[in-house]
């Protein structure tokens, strides 16, 4: 290929990066000052057990203490012919459920968000049912869900997997409706089939916003599974928490919740930094960034 | 370098118009009933005002749109739909965000099915003659806006289209990296002997710009042809030769077109019939 | 697809639905209990378990309960749906309107310094990262099952999402709003009163609806872990019996309470907000239908 190539000033190239994408907000930066006021939070907690009687408000050294003790076996569960017996174990159970519910919910969710936002017949009929589904909170179904699959692990996850499914399939069929036009068209100047749009195209220019909604959906993914457990459930968190109540233990709600409440944000973190480094591409704010 | 007429006819128009049916319901005709020739190897530049239908005849073209009566030949072939053979420079940025730049330039390659070693090598090529062969491996989102075009101007050449469309490319940039790209642009395009030149079709609003490109401008008001102007001016084309007589003449006839200054004079000079 | 066509198309896939539950019912004969079909019918829905609805009145108004010896009775079921449906409806948008105020006000007290703002930031988010729905036995704990636990839990559940709400939108401000006021002379509180406030009218509009959701959750989720009255309850309750069909019909009047309150809220906050650029208003109405299933 005969030609010059045209030359860029040198300072011009000099200030571009290469490969590596510039630094932007990650979702989750700690701030010195964060740290101040977690520890705030801890100190006014400790504050308010001097004034409230600790059968309403345990100190946060007894919770702690007690999440030590009852992490991998539990008298007080045990007692009540719990299998698991153990804060370890119920939170393991809990979590199997809302990994499984998230991955396959999430499929199903995407892939119809993506089908129905390119046919508009089936358009048509999936958002009327899914919008109506989605106006009330998917927890009305949990006591249907308990008559017809039984108490036990099948109605949480299909509980979960219902939300999960809804909530992703709007963000899908909302991120396939923003993918900028300009893409496809670009592509099939270029001699892409349609084959090709849907996975060159359409998959990864939906990617961001998907990942987003797995994000968000995770997050209200284990409220629902806590409270599916609730109601019905030999094992678990939430019927470590059920438990506990039922003897008006807040100690132990408060361990339970804790534990609870400690393993979503780990889990949000673990998301938040994979899905980022899957997106490294992205232009617009990272998936699921706050 | 200058054009030399070639006989083969590259683009054929005939009576092609577009109408469009607006939200309200009423109907609106954006292109009407235009009929031209491009000889291969031409360098032709659109111009109009906004609301011409300049973009809307380049996507009938392109085969992205079809026409409502009329129709398009390419190489003899009709259009009815998009393909490699017609290149297309969009005025959004189309440069893929999820793929590196390289994988960019050679994606048209590889639809067609073209060996990796092979495509890696024309795409590394262009990238080369484009001046970005430093951030092969970029991300799109690393590049500014003008890197961004000659990467898009770098694929379309990649993938070997002997037709190649503008829409308004260089429209959201700054006057010195538009004139940069102008070089790379005419650059690319005068590689290729007078047999295999690729024909351009280069839509934009600046009157300058498209003097300095064109071989030959097509003006456009409300849909339809209203003037062809030749450019006989050699190439290259410096801020100089924009002040030449022929080139001052056919500013002060663009510039009347587009409802300018001039309009008096476009009226008079058509009387004398120069 | 043009608007009319599309409401059609709704319309026609509404009452699909409701014929293929239909054919549904017919087809699934299985009973979880003698006389209690796992999917009722419409013909069962309109008339045997309305009626049954009365065991739900505790009496009063010159009806008498089921419980004490009366008959059940379309009077006594409607009083019965009446009653239950406004305790529901009541505890909802008491515990709506007590947690918006609640979450705003901390919200803008909180972003009236950078300092606390940062402070409170990270707590913040922590403390929103706890499952609401797990905390219901908590709740009851300090709260009791009565109005006030369930008030309390919803508005602690909204208040939660409202403070995040008002904290980011005070934060995302254009600053170019802020340095103009203050160029012309506003002190720190006349800028909160005439340039925040306003500017954060339309995402509050949005907090709203996506907080709709949460409240509809919170709500049912307390009263299905306890409570002596209400749609939740009816549904719990009956549960236990199997009485899929009842709790079928209330959980459409549930439907059918939430999917009017969006309306309302949704259409409220758009006339609310004509002036807002158009960015604002289309956040709206798309975030309802995201909002919607994030409960």
């Amino acid at each position: 290929m005969k030609g010059e190539s045209i030359e860029l000033p040198a300072s011009a190239a000099a200030t571009i990066p290469i490969g590596r994408a510039n630094r932007r907000t990650t979702p989750w930066r700690i701030d010195p000052f964060g740290i101040l006021g977690i520890f705030l939070l801890v100190s006014v907690w400790q504050l308010l057990t001097i004034f409230v009687p600790s059968s309403l408000l345990p100190a946060p050294h007894a919770v702690t203490g007690r999440i030590a003790k009852d992490f991998f076996s539990a008298q007080e569960l045990t007692y009540f012919g719990l299998p698991d017996a153990s804060l370890l174990g119920s939170m393991l159970y809990t979590v199997e459920n809302v990994v499984i519910a998230v991955i396959v919910g999430a499929m199903l969710g995407a892939v119809a968000g993506l089908v129905t936002a390119r046919f508009r017949l089936a358009r048509s009929i999936f958002d009327l049912v899914v919008l109506t589904a989605g106006t009330v909170p998917i927890l009305v179904a949990a006591p249907f869900f308990l008559i017809w699959f039984g108490v036990g692990r099948a109605s949480a996850v299909m509980l979960v997997l219902l939300y999960v499914a809804v909530t992703l399939y709007l963000f899908a069929q909302k991120a396939a409706d923003n993918l900028d036009p300009v893409f496809e068209e670009s592509a099939r100047t270029l001699g892409a089939t349609s084959r090709r749009i849907v996975w060159d195209m359409l998959i990864p220019g939906t990617v961001p916003q998907i990942l987003g909604g797995v994000r968000i959906a995770l997050a209200g993914a284990w409220g629902l599974e806590a409270i599916a457990e609730l109601l019905g459930s030999q094992y678990g968190i939430g019927k470590a928490v059920e438990l506990f109540a039922g003897v008006t233990d807040v100690e132990g709600i408060f361990a339970a919740l804790l534990v609870l409440g400690v393993v979503a944000v780990v889990f949000d973190a673990i998301t938040a930094f994979c899905f980022g480094k899957i997106t490294a591409w992205s232009v617009v704010a990272r998936p699921g960034g706050r | 370098m200058l054009f030399e007429p070639v006989e083969k006819s590259m683009i054929v128009l005939n009576g092609v118009s577009r109408i469009f049916r607006r939200a309200d319901g009423q109907l609106v005709r954006a292109v009407a009933d235009i009929t031209l020739e491009i000889p291969q190897g031409q360098f032709v530049c659109l111009v109009g005002p906004s609301g011409c239908g300049k973009s809307t005849l380049l996507q009938m073209i392109a085969g992205l749109i079809l026409p409502s009566n009329g129709s398009i030949r390419v190489a003899d072939s009709l259009v009815t739909e998009p393909s490699p053979e017609r290149g297309v420079v969009f005025q959004k940025d189309s440069v893929f965000p999820w793929m590196r730049v390289i994988d960019n330039v050679e994606y048209g390659l590889k639809c067609r099915g073209i060996a990796k070693g092979e495509r890696r090598t024309i795409a590394r090529d262009y990238l080369r003659l484009v001046g970005l062969s430093h951030v092969e491996h970029a991300w799109p989102r690393e590049l500014s806006g003008g890197m961004l075009k000659r990467v898009a101007v770098a694929t379309v050449f990649a993938n070997g289209a002997s037709v190649l469309l503008l829409d308004e490319p260089f429209g959201a940039l700054d006057y010195v990296t538009k004139r940069q790209l102008h070089d790379v642009l005419l650059k690319l395009w005068a590689q290729s002997d007078s047999e295999n030149r690729r024909t351009v079709l280069f839509v934009t609003h600046d009157v300058d710009e498209a003097l300095t490109l064109a071989d030959r401008i097509l003006v456009l008001h409300s849909g339809q042809l209203v003037d062809d102007l030749d450019i006989s001016v050699p190439r290259p084309r410096t801020a100089d030769s924009l002040l030449l007589a022929e080139m001052m003449n056919r500013k002060h006839v663009l510039l009347a077109h587009l409802g300018l200054e001039g309009a008096t004079a476009l009226a008079a000079q058509m009387e004398v019939g120069s | 697809m043009s608007a009319v066509l599309r409401h059609r198309t709704s319309l026609l896939v509404l009452v699909g639905m409701a014929g293929f539950w239909q054919i549904l019912s017919m087809i699934f004969r299985a009973e979880a209990l003698p006389g209690e079909p796992m999917v009722p019918g419409w013909q069962v829905l309109v008339t045997k378990t309305f009626l049954s609805l009365s065991d739900y009145w505790q009496g009063g108004l010159g009806v008498e309960s089921v419980a004490s010896g009366g008959r059940p009775s379309y009077l006594a079921s409607f009083l019965a749906v009446i009653s239950n449906s406004l305790d529901t409806v009541i505890r909802l948008y008491t515990g709506l309107f007590l947690g918006a105020v609640i979450g705003t006000l901390l919200g803008l007290a909180v972003s009236w310094s950078g300092w606390t703002r940062r402070i409170v930031e990270l707590p913040a988010q922590f403390l929103r990262t706890m499952p609401l729905l797990a905390m219901v036995p908590l709740f009851q704990l300090w709260f009791g099952t009565y109005f006030i636990g369930k008030v309390a839990f919803v508005a602690y559940g909204v208040s939660v999402i409202f403070f995040a709400g008002v904290v980011n939108a005070v934060k995302n401000v254009p600053q170019i709003y802020i340095d103009n006021a203050r160029t012309l002379g506003a002190t720190k509180f006349q800028l909160y009163r005439t340039v925040i406030l306003p500017s954060i009218f339309p995402e509050l509009r949005s907090t709203i609806l996506l907080s709709l959701g949460t409240a509809w959750a919170a709500e049912l989720g307390a009263e299905y872990l306890g409570a002596q009255s209400g749609l939740g309850y009816i549904i719990v309750y009956s549960e236990q019996f199997a009485y899929l069909d009842r709790m079928f019909f209330v959980a459409l009047l549930f439907t059918l309470y939430a999917s009017i309150s969006y309306a309302i809220f949704n259409n409220l906050s758009l006339r609310l907000l004509r002036w807002a650029p158009r960015a604002g208003r289309d956040v709206l109405v798309e975030l309802k239908g995201i909002g919607n299933a994030l409960s």
